[in-house]
């Protein structure tokens, strides 16, 4: 793949031809009053076929709007979305159009982003109806099916009837009925209870299997993403902190930041309720990403940071390999899968 | 402590039999169904259940926080430090509320007002409770920030609630409850609106203060994971009703509830591999308007059996199935128990 000239490949990205989707240097600004808003700094990552990379990061981190800018919606302030080797930021109307439906998207809040006044066999037909493919009833049919729903039973019904899982569903097989390639899945179970979550969870798995998806799965709950993510990406403060593949990032975090968040996912083990006071290993307040720190992004906060840190911006390296093996090391030639932005990693 | 431990503790909270039903446009709602627990001094009762068990109505009907339109009924007794409290008048229950019992709701905002600054917020109750003058109230008020971990207190009292951050908020929230040194707190899901980092220290303050303090707490959740290492006694619930209560250690190596043990072989888990199918619970739970006969899980049960969809399954003291726990420490409602430990406990 050729680069601009003055803009360096960026070490995480992979040489491999079966990448679908590929950013580079993304960066999203939004005005805001006077101030301007660094939601995504510089930002790249790329998903191979049939892969699920897990975005994961703090409320405000940026994870929905890297979501939102491979969609398009809005275009970045600047770098490239590839899909398939094709910038979507250099296309517009028709073509973009066309191009885009291969990937879609589905949101946050299942409830709310369904038309309440339309039926499901409408709303699940929307992008068919659009682009005036054929077979459509078919098709409606066969993608409720697949995700659990009866068409007989549910198609003439409206959104309102349904129970948040059961509207999730409908999501899903609406962003289905278009055959996409990649499903970008923005915190798809957050707003669902405990017992409908690993329905759905289950769901996207098999959906992802049947029609050979590759996935972008934006979540808070870190043990939903180590669950189904082949990689993850850690954001912080709208830059990437470390990628690389899942196993190798929860056994060695190499960036302080994700080992805080490792660190605080809630134990299921009643017993170790006399070590959770251990020292901090992240303090204060998240910064005002429009006035983000020189530097690290994660210096106010990190343990670690020295002089160096507040000068001098980390860039991506690769981790040393313990010597274990990695389940992921198969893929390539690449010695390393997993990468870190730290000046002092872990 | 050890639950054994706590057997020596006085009794601070004792409810009997809790049943709440709320007026709603599509008839009854049946919140709260024939709740008991009790609590002891310094003991912290996690609460778990999933959206619409019926935590809040409950944890607010403790403190008489429903507005009495909303409710249709109400059933039962409360008892707290000896003293029945449920019928109460409500400047009786004022007094009590803030002073011996206060409460934390998930949505620190709404819990603080914007347009006074936090001095005037944490420093109200210890003026009208305490009859601390407003000199004396306001350096109590610096020594209660600093206490929950807000840097800078002397200057940030002086701020309004929108110039801190969500994690920061949620500690004024618990500085204010905490400003009275009260017997008991109610905390309904402190932290669902914040982040796991903010989630982690907001957790860990609480237990810390708890602990200096000797407070009894009941700890609300729809999160097993944030009550496991948090909660001495675990209570389970289910559309309203009390499924299963028992000590953390001993729901979690013998739960007997088939809804506790679901619930928790859904939960995905971060020791598990990639990918590993998840045990997921089929249908959903129940509407609360129209509670058919029977127990309230049976139709998502894999147990269940004919009896379970004609009979309501009353709280019985489980058989013990560990030697070191009382028969009297573990209560389930279930016709047939699981007595297996739930797959996934240990490794
Ligand atoms: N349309 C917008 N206009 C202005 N600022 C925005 C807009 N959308 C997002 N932001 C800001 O950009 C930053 C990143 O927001 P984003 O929604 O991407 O975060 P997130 O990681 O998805 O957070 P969450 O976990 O809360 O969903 C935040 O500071 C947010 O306030
Ligand atoms: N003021 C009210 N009037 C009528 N019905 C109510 C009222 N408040 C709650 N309910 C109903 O009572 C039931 C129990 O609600 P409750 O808020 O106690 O659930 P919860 O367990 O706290 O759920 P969540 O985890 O979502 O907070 C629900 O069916 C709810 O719709
Ligand atoms: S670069 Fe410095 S401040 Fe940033 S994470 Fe590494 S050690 Fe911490
Ligand atoms: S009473 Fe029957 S339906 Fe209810 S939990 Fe027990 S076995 Fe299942
Ligand atoms: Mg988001
Ligand atoms: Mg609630």
């Amino acid at each position: 793949m050729s680069d601009q000239p003055g803009q360096t490949t960026p070490l995480q990205l992979r040489d491999r031809d079966d990448i679908v989707l590929r950013i580079e240097h993304l960066s999203v600004n939004f005005r805001v009053g006077k101030q301007t808003v660094q939601a995504v700094s510089d930002l790249s990552l790329d998903v191979a076929r049939g892969e699920t990379l897990g975005l994961v990061g703090e409320s405000g981190c940026g994870k929905s709007t890297v979501g939102r800018a491979i969609m398009q919606l809005p275009p970045p302030t600047a770098g490239k979305v590839l899909f398939k080797g094709q910038d979507l930021c250099l296309l517009s109307g028709e073509a973009l159009r066309q191009t885009r439906t291969a990937l879609q998207m589905i949101f946050q809040d299942p409830i709310s982003s369904l038309n309440p006044r339309r039926k499901v066999r409408d709303i699940v037909a929307e992008g068919l109806q659009i682009w005036g493919r054929p077979s459509q009833q078919s098709r409606v049919r066969e993608v409720m099916e697949a995700v659990g729903l009866d068409p007989d039973a549910v198609a003439d019904r409206r959104p309102h009837q349904f129970s948040g899982g059961q509207c999730q569903r409908i999501c899903i097989a609406r962003s289905l009925a278009l055959d996409p390639e990649v499903l970008i899945c923005d915190e798809p179970v957050s707003a669902l209870d405990v017992s409908v979550q690993a329905q759905i969870l289950n769901l996207l798995e098999d959906m992802k299997q049947r029609y050979q998806l590759t996935m972008v799965f934006v979540a808070h709950n870190l043990a939903v993403v180590r669950n189904v993510s082949d990689r993850v990406a850690v954001m912080y403060l709208g830059k990437l902190c470390e990628i690389g593949g899942t196993g190798s990032v929860y056994a060695r975090p190499a960036h302080p930041y994700t080992r805080a968040l490792l660190a605080s996912i809630p134990d299921m083990n009643p017993l170790s309720r006399h070590q959770q006071d251990g020292l901090p290993l992240l303090h204060g307040d998240l910064p005002s990403p429009a006035n983000p720190p020189s530097g690290c992004r994660f210096r106010t906060r990190c343990p670690n940071a020295q002089a160096l840190c507040a000068e001098k911006e980390p860039l991506m390296q690769a981790v040393r390999q313990t010597e274990q093996n990695e389940p992921q090391s198969k893929t390539t030639g690449v010695v390393s899968d997993h990468f870190v932005a730290c000046h002092f990693p872990l | 402590m050890t639950p054994r431990e706590f057997k020596e503790q006085p009794l601070l909270l004792d409810v009997r039999n809790l049943t709440i039903r709320l007026n709603s446009a599509a008839g009854l709602v049946h919140a709260v169904e024939d709740v008991s627990f009790v609590l002891r001094e310094g003991q912290t009762l996690g609460i778990v259940g999933e959206s619409g068990s019926g935590k809040s109505v409950m944890a607010r009907s403790l403190m008489n926080l429903l507005s009495r339109r909303s409710v249709a009924q109400r059933q039962g007794s409360v008892v707290l430090s000896g003293r029945e409290i449920s019928a109460l008048s409500e400047r009786e229950m004022q007094k009590l509320r803030g002073a011996q019992v206060a409460m934390i709701f998930q949505d620190p905002m709404t819990a603080l007002n914007p347009v006074l600054t936090i001095c005037v917020q944490v420093s109200e109750p210890l003026q009208q409770h305490l009859g601390l003058s407003k000199q004396a109230a306001r350096q109590r008020t610096i020594e209660l920030l600093d206490a929950v971990g807000i840097p800078d207190a002397a200057n940030r009292v002086d701020q309004y609630p929108h110039q801190l951050s969500g994690g920061m908020r949620q500690r004024v929230v618990i500085a204010i409850a905490l400003a009275c040194d009260p017997a008991l707190l109610i905390a309904d899901e402190p932290t669902t609106a914040l982040d796991v980092t903010v989630q982690k220290q907001i957790l860990d303050l609480l237990s810390r203060q708890q602990t200096q303090r000797r407070m009894g707490m009941l700890l609300i959740t729809h999160d097993l994971g944030v009550v496991a290492s948090r909660a001495d006694i675990i209570a389970v619930m289910y559309a309203g009703r009390l499924v299963e209560l028992a000590p953390a250690t001993t729901l979690f190596g013998a739960m007997r509830h088939p809804y506790t043990e679901a619930l928790f072989n859904s939960i995905p888990r971060i020791s598990d591999p990639g990918h590993t199918r998840l045990q997921a619970i089929p249908g959903r739970p129940p509407q609360l308007h129209h509670p058919s006969p029977g127990c309230a899980f049976a139709p998502r049960c894999q147990y269940a059996q004919q009896r379970c969809h004609r009979e309501t399954p009353p709280v019985v003291m489980a058989e013990s199935s560990i030697v070191s726990a009382k028969p009297t420490e573990h209560l389930h409602a279930c016709f047939f128990p699981v007595a297996k430990s739930a797959s996934g406990g240990v490794n």
